[in-house]
Order: C-alpha cells, then sequence, then structure tokens
C-alpha cells in the first residue's frame, strides 16, 4: 500500500526478535488468556474457538451425511440415545434430525466463521495494519470473546432440554414462528434463542470496536484510503453488524415473549403476521452473509497481491464495490421468500434489486484477475488456496444468478440447489478464504512455520473433497430434494453417496490440517518477520513473527507517497 | 391412476430439472435451460480461464518483473458494463416469466384449497360441494405393493381435472408448510392465518409427485403431496364418489352420457386412492 | 480517547436506533398494510365513506369466501355461499356461520386476508365480526354478516386488469380464557 518511512520493529532491526519478547510483559497464564486485553490473544483464543466450534459442527454435518446417503433412517436412534433419550421413538428420532440440522446452520454461522473471519482474523490484524497499538476497547474486545463463548455453550445446553417432540431446538437456524413459538414446546428454543442474543451483543461489541479502531486509531499518514482492503472489508462488515445484528435480536426477542408472554407479534391469533418475522429474519439474514463472506474478500485481496508482488488492482474500486455489496445487500432480502406469497411486482423488484449485486461481485473477481495479470506470480499456500476461492465463490455465485429469479426459484426454493449454492459461497468461499488467511499468517501469528507440503496436500484434498461433496447438490435439488429432511425417496440415493463420499474425503483434508497445525509447533521451523519477502508490504511484515505482545510502542508512520 | 416411471418423480441419478407438465414450468425450464444455464457455465469457464491462463503467463518464473500497472479505468468500465448487459439478457425473460405466473385465473376457475397440517395434507373441493380429502403418506410396503416411490406416495391424492386453469389455495393450520410439485413448477407456502393463490395448470393426464417444502416438525419429510390430473368426465366422476358432491356450483351433476359417465366412473374407481 | 468514546457511542446509537426498528416494525407493517393492502390486506370504510362510493353499472366480480379454524379448535366455520358476483362498488352483505362444537363457551378471534394480495386494497369492508372477538356458548350457532363493497377504482389499476374472482379468507383462532374481553 504504503511505505513505512519509520518503525522501530522493522525486522532488520530484530535480529533477535526473541529477545524482544523477554522485554514484552506479559500476563501470569489465567490473566493472559481468560482475562485478556489484548487483541492478538483475544484473537488467538477467538481462532481456537472457531476450531473446537467447527469441529463439532463439522463432526454434525457428518451425522447428517451419514443418514442421508441411504433411504430410511439408520443412525438418528442411535445418536438420540447418545444425548440421553432412552428408547427414542420415531418422532423424537426424526426431531433429532431438525436438532443436527439447526445446531449445524447456527454453529458453523455464529460460532465458527463469524469468531473465525473477524473474531480471529479482524483482531489480529485490523490493528496492526492500521499502525495501531491495539482495539480502541481492550475489555470490550475480551466481554466480546467470552459472551460468544456464552452462546454457544447455551446454545450446546439447549440439545439436553426438552423442544417439543424431543430433546432440543428443532426449528431450523432461520426460527421461522409459528414453528419456533407454538410448535415447540419446552426450553430448548428459549436456550437457543437466548445464544444468539449473547453471541449477538459480543458481535455488536465488536462492531463498535472495530469501527471506532479504524476511525480513530490509524496511524498518522494512514487514510481510509490508504487502509488495506483487508482493514475495508472488516469495516464494512462491522457496519453489517451493527445494522443487522440488532434486526434479530428484536426479532428474536419478539420470539421470546411470543413463546413465554403470550404476545402475538407473529401469531395470526393475535392479529400478528409469521411473514412478519420471515422479513426481520432476513432483513438480518442477508446482510449475515456478506458478514460471513466480505472479510473473506480482504483476505484473499491481500493474498492476491503479496504473491503477485503488485499492489491490488483498482483498489476504490475494490473497496467501494464491498461497500455497495454492503448497501445493496439491505434491500433484496425477501428472495429468501419468495414462496411464501408475494405479490408479482414485489417479486420482481427483489429479483431485479438481486441480481444487481452480481455487478459489484463480478467487479471484485476481475480486479482479483487483474491484479496477478502481469504479475510475478508464486504459488505459495495462501496463494493456491486463494486461486481456488476465487473459482469457487465463481461457482457459487453464478448459482446465485439463477437463485435471484423469482420465477425460477418457484422450483429451488428449500432444495438443495439452495443447500449447493450457499455451501458453495460459504463453505467453499468463506471457508476457503479462512484456510488461505491462516496459511497466510499462520507463521506471523506462531512465529512458526507449518509445511508448505502439507498445506498443498490439505488444498488438494479439500477440493476434492468439497467438489464431490456439494456439487452433485445441485442435481439433486434440480431433481427436486427438498432440504431439512432425514430420508430421501431412492432415486436420490446415488447422488446422496456420493456427497457422503466427498464429506469423507473433505474429513480426511481436516486431518491432514491438524497434522500441519502439530508439526509447526513441533517441528516447524522459525519465521521470520517477513517471511513472504517482497509483495508483503502491509504493517503486519514490518514486525516480528510473532509480533511483540505490545506492538508499535513507537508510532509508525506511512509516507505520502502513496500508490495502492 | 398408476404412476408412468419417471414421470413426474424424480429419476435415478437425474442430472438436471423434472420434465415439466404446465406451460409455466415450460417457460421456465426453458429459460433455465438456454439462458440462464449457459450464462453460468460461460461465466465459470470463462474466469477458469482467466485463472488458467495468468497462472502459466505471470508465474514467477515466465514473468520474473512484475508490472505496476494498478488502474485501467476503460477495463473496469468494461467489466462493470458487460455483467449488466448479460444481466439484462437475463432480466426480460424472467419478468415476463413471473407475469405468466402471475396470470389471473378467470371467475369460474375451479378451486382447490390445501391445508398443511402437521404431518399430513386436507385438500378441499369447494366448489365440488365441498368435501374433504385428508392425505397421509402411505408407508413403504404399500407404496411398493402399489408401484409408487417410497416416501412421495400418499394414500389420498390431490385429484385435479387436465388442461385447465385451477386456482390453487394454501394455507396452514397450525405451523407453516409448502405445497410443492417439482414436476409442475409449483411452490406455495402454507402460512396459518392467511390464505396464499396460484394458478395450476396440468398438460396431461398423469400422477405428479412432491413434498412438504417448508420445515414443520418432527414428520417434515413424511407429508407428501401427490397430485393426479384426470381428463374432465373422469374427474367429474371422481368428485362424484364422494358424498354431498356436485359439479362446479350446478346443483347436480351435468348429467354426462350416462354410458361415459359410468366408464369414468369405474376407471375413476379403479384408479382414485383409497376408492 | 474522548473521541474514541464519542465514535463508540455513536456506533451504539446506531445499533440501538436498530434495535427500535425492529420492534418498530411491528407496528410499522401492520399500519403499512393496512394503508397499502400488503400481504393482502383488506381495506376498512366507515358508514359515511361507503356511502360515497357509487356502484358501476354493468361490472362485476365474483367473490369468493374461505372459512378456516385452527388446528384442534373445536367450531364448524364456513360461508354460506361460497361465491357471490357482486356489481362493483355495490355495498354487498355475505354471511358466515359458526358452531362451538364443544362443551364449553370458547371465545375466538378471526384473521384474514385477501387473494390475490393485489386485490386487497381495492376490498373494502364496512362491517365485520372479524373486528370484534366472538364468543359462543356450548353448542351455540351464530350467523355472522360482512358487508363489504369492491373500490371502483380498482377498474382503473392496470394491474388488476386479469382479475375475476377475489378471495376473502378468515381463520379462527382460540384467544386464550385470560385474554379474552367481556368473556
Amino acid at each position: 500500500m504504503a511505505t513505512i518511512a519509520h518503525d522501530h520493529h522493522a525486522p532488520e532491526g530484530h535480529a533477535h526478535a526473541h529477545e524482544d519478547h523477554d522485554h514484552d510483559h506479559k500476563p501470569a497464564f489465567f490473566q493472559r488468556w481468560f482475562m485478556s486485553t489484548n487483541h492478538k490473544d483475544i484473537g488467538t483464543l477467538y481462532l481456537i474457538f472457531a476450531i473446537m466450534a467447527g469441529v463439532i459442527g463439522g463432526a454434525i454435518s457428518g451425522i447428517m451425511r451419514a443418514e442421508l446417503a441411504h433411504p430410511g433412517i439408520q443412525y438418528l436412534g442411535y445418536f438420540a440415545e447418545l444425548l440421553g433419550t432412552h428408547n427414542p421413538d420415531m418422532n423424537q428420532q426424526l426431531h433429532l434430525w431438525n436438532v443436527l440440522i439447526t445446531a449445524h446452520g447456527l454453529i458453523m454461522v455464529f460460532f465458527m466463521v463469524m469468531p473465525a473471519i473477524i473474531g480471529g482474523f479482524g483482531n489480529w490484524f485490523v490493528p496492526i495494519m492500521i499502525g495501531a497499538p491495539d482495539m480502541a476497547f481492550p475489555r470490550m474486545n475480551n466481554i466480546s470473546f467470552w459472551l460468544t463463548v456464552a452462546g454457544f455453550c447455551s446454545l450446546l445446553c439447549s440439545a439436553f432440554v426438552p423442544g417439543g417432540t424431543g430433546q432440543g431446538a428443532g426449528i431450523g437456524w432461520t426460527a421461522y414462528a409459528p414453528l419456533s413459538t407454538t410448535g415447540a414446546q419446552g426450553p430448548a428454543v428459549d436456550f437457543a434463542i437466548f445464544s444468539l442474543h449473547l453471541s449477538g451483543a459480543g458481535s455488536i461489541m465488536g462492531a463498535i470496536n472495530f469501527i471506532t479502531t479504524i476511525f480513530n486509531m490509524r496511524a498518522p499518514g494512514m487514510t481510509l484510503h490508504k487502509m488495506p482492503l483487508f482493514v475495508w472489508s472488516v469495516l464494512v462488515t462491522a457496519f453489517l453488524l451493527l445494522l443487522a445484528l440488532p434486526v434479530l435480536a428484536a426479532a428474536i426477542t419478539m420470539l421470546l415473549t411470543d413463546r413465554n408472554f403470550h404476545t402475538t407479534f407473529f401469531d395470526p391469533a393475535g392479529g400478528g403476521d409469521p411473514v412478519l418475522f420471515q422479513h426481520l429474519f432476513w432483513f438480518f439474514g442477508h446482510p449475515e452473509v456478506y458478514i460471513m463472506i466480505l472479510p473473506g474478500f480482504g483476505i484473499i485481496s491481500q493474498i492476491v497481491s503479496t504473491f503477485s508482488r503488485k499492489p491490488v488492482f483498482g483498489y476504490l474500486g475494490m473497496a467501494y464495490a464491498m461497500v455497495a455489496i454492503g448497501v445493496v445487500g439491505f434491500v433484496v432480502w425477501a428472495h429468501h421468500m419468495y414462496t411464501t406469497g408475494l405479490s408479482e411486482d414485489v417479486k420482481m423488484y427483489f429479483t431485479t434489486a438481486t441480481m444487481v449485486i452480481a455487478v459489484p461481485t463480478g467487479i471484485k473477481i476481475f480486479s482479483w484477475i487483474a491484479t496477478m495479470w502481469g504479475g510475478s506470480l508464486r504459488f505459495t499456500s495462501p496463494m493456491v488456496w486463494a486461486i481456488g476461492f476465487i473459482f469457487l465463490f465463481t461457482v457459487g455465485g453464478v448459482t446465485g444468478v439463477e437463485l435471484a429469479n423469482g420465477g425460477l426459484d418457484d422450483n429451488l426454493q428449500d432444495t438443495y440447489y439452495v443447500v449447493a449454492h450457499f455451501h458453495y459461497v460459504l463453505s467453499l468461499g468463506a471457508v476457503t478464504s479462512l484456510f488461505a488467511g491462516f496459511y497466510y499468517w499462520f507463521p506471523k501469528m506462531s512465529g512458526r512455520w507449518h509445511s508448505e507440503f502439507l498445506s498443498y496436500v490439505h488444498f488438494a484434498v479439500f477440493f476434492v473433497g468439497v467438489n464431490l461433496l456439494f456439487f452433485p447438490m445441485h442435481f439433486l435439488g434440480m431433481q427436486g430434494q427438498p432440504r431439512r429432511m432425514p430420508d430421501i425417496t431412492p432415486a436420490f440415493e446415488h447422488w446422496n453417496q456420493v456427497a457422503t463420499l466427498g464429506y469423507k474425503i473433505m474429513a480426511v483434508s481436516m486431518v491432514i490440517w491438524f497434522i500441519n497445525i502439530a508439526y509447526a509447533f513441533i517441528a516447524g521451523k522459525k519465521a521470520e518477520g517477513n517471511y513472504w519477502g517482497e509483495g508483503a508490504t502491509t504493517l503486519e511484515w514490518t514486525l516480528s513473527s510473532p509480533p511483540p505482545f505490545h506492538q508499535f510502542e513507537t508510532v509508525p508512520v506511512i509516507k505520502d507517497e502513496d500508490h495502492h | 391412476m398408476k404412476p408412468t416411471p419417471g414421470k413426474g418423480m424424480p429419476v435415478d441419478g437425474g442430472l438436471t430439472f423434472q420434465t415439466q407438465y404446465s406451460p409455466t414450468g415450460q417457460e421456465a425450464l426453458w429459460m433455465h435451460d438456454n439462458i440462464v444455464m449457459w450464462i453460468l457455465v460461460a461465466t465459470s469457464i470463462f474466469v477458469l480461464a482467466l485463472l488458467v491462463w495468468v497462472i502459466l503467463r505471470y508465474n514467477h518464473r515466465v514473468n520474473p518483473t512484475p508490472s505496476k500497472t494498478s488502474h485501467n479505468t476503460l477495463l473496469e468500465v468494461v467489466w462493470t458494463g458487460i455483467p449488466i448487459l448479460i444481466l439484462l439478457v437475463v432480466f426480460v425473460p424472467s419478468m415476463k416469466l413471473l407475469a405468466h405466473q402471475y396470470k389471473k385465473p378467470p371467475a369460474n376457475a375451479l378451486t382447490i384449497k390445501a391445508t398443511g397440517n402437521q404431518w399430513y395434507w386436507t385438500y378441499s373441493y369447494p366448489d365440488n360441494g365441498g368435501f374433504e380429502v385428508i392425505s397421509n403418506i402411505l408407508p413403504d410396503e404399500e407404496a411398493d405393493k402399489r408401484g409408487e416411490p417410497r416416501q412421495l406416495a400418499a394414500d389420498n391424492r390431490l385429484v385435479v381435472p387436465v388442461g385447465e386453469k385451477i386456482r390453487i389455495q394454501t394455507i396452514g393450520a397450525d405451523v407453516i408448510h409448502s405445497f410443492a410439485v417439482p414436476s409442475l413448477w409449483f411452490k406455495l407456502d402454507a402460512v396459518p392465518g392467511r390464505i396464499n393463490e396460484k394458478v395450476l395448470v396440468v398438460n396431461e393426464p398423469g400422477v405428479y409427485y412432491g413434498q412438504c417444502s417448508e420445515l414443520c416438525g418432527a414428520r417434515h419429510g413424511y407429508m407428501p403431496i401427490v397430485v393426479e390430473a384426470l381428463p374432465r368426465p373422469q374427474y367429474n366422476a371422481w368428485v362424484m364418489t364422494h358424498a354431498g358432491a356436485k359439479i362446479d356450483g350446478a346443483p347436480e351433476a351435468p348429467a354426462p352420457a350416462p354410458a361415459a359417465a359410468a366408464d369414468a366412473a369405474a376407471s375413476a374407481a379403479s384408479s382414485a386412492p383409497g376408492a | 480517547m474522548a473521541n474514541n468514546r464519542r465514535i463508540a457511542v455513536m456506533s451504539a446509537g446506531l445499533a440501538v436506533a436498530m434495535l427500535g426498528l425492529g420492534y418498530a416494525s411491528v407496528p410499522l407493517y401492520r399500519l403499512f398494510c393496512q394503508v397499502t393492502g400488503y400481504g393482502g390486506t383488506p381495506m376498512r370504510a366507515s358508514e359515511g365513506q361507503a356511502g360515497q362510493v357509487r356502484a358501476v353499472a354493468g361490472r362485476t366480480m365474483s367473490v369468493r369466501f374461505d372459512a378456516n379454524v385452527d388446528a384442534g379448535m373445536p367450531w364448524r366455520f364456513q360461508p354460506e355461499a361460497n361465491t357471490q358476483t357482486v356489481q362493483i362498488g355495490q355495498r354487498t352483505l355475505a354471511i358466515y356461520a359458526a358452531q362451538n362444537l364443544s362443551d364449553r363457551a370458547i371465545t375466538g378471534a378471526a384473521s384474514f386476508n385477501v387473494a390475490p394480495a393485489e386485490a386487497a386494497r381495492y376490498f373494502t369492508k364496512v362491517q365485520c365480526f372479524c373486528f370484534n372477538q366472538q364468543t359462543l356458548r356450548p353448542h351455540e350457532t351464530v350467523r355472522m354478516p360482512v358487508t363489504y363493497y369492491v373500490d371502483p377504482a380498482i377498474l382503473n389499476d392496470p394491474d388488476l386488469k386479469g382479475v375475476e374472482q377475489i378471495t376473502l379468507s378468515y381463520t379462527f383462532h382460540v384467544v386464550p380464557d385470560a385474554a379474552a374481553k367481556g368473556a
């Protein structure tokens, strides 16, 4: 982005980086990890938490894939018993399915992707990239993290209390009324809703923290238009969080009072409208998908620029494309509701508005390619993941054009085509960007090198696995397989088996990843400050790896000779 | 009526949409096959080709010194403009399709109401004397015996006349359900406390399967939808097998030729599920 | 630091405003529906307003009446006639009949909407049993009137050109005893 005129912690000045650590006054273990106010430690906590949540959410999808591979119900009884229902009857087993899909969705969205990409990488690198010593409100940062953990605990608790037909909340991550109100007796749904309150409060605090940090704590010379794109992406995301999450909070609070205090916000018996809940949910829910993917866009921009040894192409276009995606994201929500009985004009509007999103998204894709164009590409592991991201996200994006069409969506709404679409943009998009960011920054965060070889193997196995897992879902969806069902008619068996095979391959790739992490900590060689060399120009590369506990004790100054 | 294998139901290992048996379904499928699908595939291949090209051409061994270009206004205008043009190509037929899907049925169109219950469907025929048909899933063995796909077969079907505009209305009795038939390109939520309506035309006689398409609780996977389309005489005969039934507002059945009626009744009785 | 606090307070204010908007959306949505007919919400007119509407000779509309009862509510509820053909602008009376099939008094409240949704802003109710809760004694049967008219403005709306029939749908829901007024 811009050249650093003066920096106390330039790697050249730190031949003995580890010595520097000894001068860092790190708190004792409990204080450091449980009462942390250090943005890097909190970022690390977020990443560890996200990995643990991801393992649980991923294991749940394993049960789902196993069950769906064949017609009939095979495993639900066993797992219902495991979770404490003695001799579960068929309804209790089927209820468990709904609990699994609900938990998988909520965990992956609120406790895996968001904590990893915003809480983890955002916390770690936003302050460093803008030359700030820490976040604006370090103690609030700590509260944000522990609220997220508390929310996760509340969600786990919900699995062990009654939720209507069986144990746990089986209402889908969308929690549509009246299934989530009159349709589900027992405290499980209350626990699940409370879990969203807690993690939502944490995310809103985090958003306030990021906005304040980015607006107010930039180093001298770091103007908004010189900020690295990752910082831009987190800024836009923070605004989306700030505007979208309170609406979810209001909606689910109304669910709670409908459930427990005889209000009728969404109950037609008292003049309420269940469809209003869907409007509110998706007013939050659509920006939410951009909350999950925009920081990924930022990560990919950093990586592509670094390994092309070129500045990002069309920097301003890239930044404002994200702003545009964020803004348009607030006016397209009802494309999730095409079959609820919208009138013709409304459906035409939402079809048009939704298709418009393809334009800024296209700008992003083409700008990444243009950044590589004329560059001197090095195919390090993060770069390989980033290129994988660009392709997979494109495949996920184009099916969005099909789904955007209200007339076509009549046959695709709530089928596996939708499942395929959002897993391509999230499970293959957001998650791939997470892995790209992980390999890009892991040596920076840990001070140790992972094995590049294992990273390539991880990518190759993951790529094959997820494509086998999710591509056949397009076929299943077009053939009409509905979402959220534990059972299939025999015609769907073929592609479901392929998908389940894909899951197994993907699971192997996760094992490779864990081995890679273990390797880094056991035998990984030490990483220098700027281990990617020329091309890595943002401020984190001016620090040692890992960066000192307190960075930028002397404020870096960004020279005016700007050339993004 | 016995279902025709592969018609109105998913096929083993199928790769694309089910064959369509309604006019708007055919239009939508045409639009998917001939416009949208090409754009999706072309865009993906175009991006893939660009990626392959930059990987081969600009890898650091081939191109050791990177260029410093980071702007090209013309290029940026082009890649904003061309997607807009492509979207316009999709926009026109998609608006047409929506307009056709929302074309209203005439006043005298047959009206049938589908009510979603946990976990079965009720079909009522207000224009045929107001009788109701309760439709539950068939157990696997029974479906097998009748030559129907498991999980999709129902004991009683939603019987409709073929080739007519039918006003389908949906409503939920407890939670939200969704009435969906993939081979007719039809999906409409059944929301408690408010009626939804949409026109349905079935081109040819047959049995068309669908499933509830909105999460509605434990047995959400087990409330299939089966539409059986019959020619008008058979439909009328099927209607008259119900107590208190009449044909389309007429106080009594408009007497079809006795022989034809008997014929139709016989064929309907043998094919009508649960009869 | 003071500056930090200012930005934080502004952001928090934005979040609180959105929270408020979330709650406000309930009455706003209701108002929006009542004014625009969105979601199939029919209009409501006073006797005075209704008196000024003139019937349009020779232009008719078919109106269908639909009746539903919540799952588990022991009432029978149906229109006396399935359809009526009315002159546009002409105030018309329709009758529904409801019967309590149980041995206890039950209070019901009716939700309602109009299909197709686009027609709602021209479907105007003057009097309706749905404006109030209805209490039926054990096994009591009552006839419940609705007076309505189809606003002649419908003839000038190009969006409504093909509409030949409008359905008015009601669903009765049990009002919990505690919430029932005067029960």
